[in-house]
């Protein structure tokens, strides 16, 4: 569906070019630390575009039927390298909120900056081999096993998340329990439910 | 900056007139200030909000503190209960210092605080012998502070000192910024500054000062002891868990100020013999 993916698009566009507004507008709340605002901005959003596509193939054994729900899954791959887009960008500011690149090489020793490196590792890896032609090179079945990989990302990056939190995992909890919740029930979909003929 | 005021120094209130006249032991010479709107609209007040930029709008939205009484007791001659601006009168009225603020996130500001030093408190208080700690402690209103609805810390936020942090003659207590009261979201009416610290030992919006013979456990010690101790002095060479403290950020100073980190946050003059012979890579 031409629809669905053109408004995938332009929640990419928007969402990434959000933080614009306040930058722009000399909002003091953010321009008292704005590689600090980016970088957690950044980095939330990712996050929701990966919760976002590991949401798409439960829903889709959830409800078969729904065709808004097969209109999306079609176009995960795009909300995948989004993620990935998204996380670099994260990547980029942490570069500017360190002061460069010997700030990270001191920190990547440390868990929580190596869960994110690991994820951000993964991520690439994911979106390098999201081309048609590397596809049909790796072939379906070894391109789905590589690709399963995002869940090692997503459990890694519900570490970093909860880490940096100071307060309770508050906001951890409300990203990732609903995918939680999905991932749950479509199991309980596969394995224990009699499949009709 | 602010003049020597034309107001008699006994009318200086923390709440009321705003009478200041600058320490020139502390006018911030070498020092660029932080302006107004970034001290006055990036804060770290868990009370209201974990989220800095939302505690200026949390805090503004019904919560007094004007009056209030503050209660200094335990182990004293002369336990007292004051209204703030009552306090500030008896002690003298206000001076104004111009100190680094550098806050345990690695970002750093210079504020114009006004205020007295803690000192003249304590001289009022008057500590028994057995007295070796101060233990601040914060108010407690989850109608007004929403972030209190949440239970992720145990309220209230408690602080401490240890009796020569507390008599040494940069631990001031602020009822101001920049010639004006202290707004809400930085803690009104009256706050502990501590600038050899990070910012988290600058207890905000106190109720209660106790002096005590047994260190008092400080909320983020409690809640995080690996990475958060009971000194938080600043110090460049003891990182935090999650990053360098080797330099800080400048707020304020858009995408690239930055400027190494002192020890002691630049007060080792003034506070380094306090800790001779401790070790701080152990006792952060
Ligand atoms: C490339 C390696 C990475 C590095 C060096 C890194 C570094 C950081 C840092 C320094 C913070 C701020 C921590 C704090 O304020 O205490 C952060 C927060 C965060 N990062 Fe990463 N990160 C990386 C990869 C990722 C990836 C791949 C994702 C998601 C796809 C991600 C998602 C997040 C999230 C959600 C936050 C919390 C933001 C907030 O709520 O304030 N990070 N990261």
């Amino acid at each position: 569906m031409r629809v669905v993916k053109l408004l995938i698009w332009t929640i990419i566009a928007v969402g990434g070019l959000y933080p614009a507004y306040p930058l722009v507008m000399g909002d003091s709340t953010v321009l008292a630390d704005p590689a600090k605002y980016l970088l957690e901005y950044y980095g939330k959003t990712a996050t929701l575009f990966l919760i976002a596509v590991l949401s798409l193939s439960p829903l889709q054994t959830l409800f078969p039927k729904a065709a808004i729900v097969r209109n999306f899954n079609r176009h995960r791959r795009l909300i995948g390298v989004g993620a990935f887009f998204f996380a670099l960008t994260h990547l980029c500011f942490y570069a500017v909120y360190t002061g460069g690149l010997s700030g990270f090489f001191e920190d990547i020793g440390k868990p929580f900056i190596l869960s994110g490196v690991t994820a951000f590792a993964i991520l690439f890896v994911l979106a390098v081999t999201s081309a048609n032609r590397v596809i049909r090179r790796l072939g379906g079945k070894n391109w789905k096993r590589l690709h399963r990989l995002v869940y090692g990302a997503a459990v890694l990056l519900v570490f970093h998340q909860a880490l940096q939190e100071k307060a309770g995992a508050v906001q951890t909890v409300y990203f990732f329990a609903p995918l939680a919740v999905l991932q749950i029930l479509r199991i309980g979909r596969t394995y224990f439910q009699p499949k009709k003929a | 900056m602010a003049m020597p005021s034309l107001i008699p120094q006994a009318l200086a209130g923390a709440t009321a007139g705003f009478p200041v006249k600058v320490n020139p032991k502390f006018d911030g010479s070498g020092l660029d200030l932080t302006s107004y709107k970034y001290v006055t609209s990036y804060n770290n007040f868990y009370e209201f909000t974990t989220d800095k930029g939302g505690v200026k709008e949390l805090a503004n939205q019904g919560w007094k503190t004007d009056p209030w009484t503050i209660k200094i007791g335990g182990l004293v001659e002369n336990p007292f209960k004051a209204d703030v601006n009552e306090l500030v009168k008896k002690l003298g009225g206000i001076e104004e210092r111009i100190y680094r603020f550098r806050c345990v996130e690695a970002w750093s500001m210079v504020v114009p605080w006004d205020g007295f030093p803690l000192r003249k408190l304590i001289e009022l208080a008057k500590p028994k012998s057995s007295a070796r700690f101060l233990k601040f402690t914060t108010f407690v209103d989850p109608k007004s502070a929403p972030g209190q609805k949440r239970r992720t810390i145990d309220w209230p936020y408690v602080e401490a000192l240890n009796m020569a942090e507390a008599t040494n003659d940069l631990a001031f207590v602020a009822t101001g910024v920049y010639g004006k009261p202290l707004p809400n979201q930085n803690g009104a009416p009256i706050r502990l500054v501590v600038p050899w610290k990070y910012g988290f030992k600058s207890i905000k919006s106190i109720v209660k000062i106790e002096f005590t013979s047994k260190r008092p456990v400080n909320t983020w010690q409690q809640l995080a002891p690996e990475e958060y101790g009971f000194y938080a002095n600043v110090n460049p060479e003891v990182d935090h868990p999650r990053w360098s403290q080797a330099s800080e950020r400048i707020i304020g100073g858009g995408f690239s100020a930055r400027q190494p980190t002192l020890l002691f946050n630049g007060y080792e003059k003034e506070v380094g013999h306090i800790y001779k012979g401790v070790n701080l890579r152990l006792l952060y």
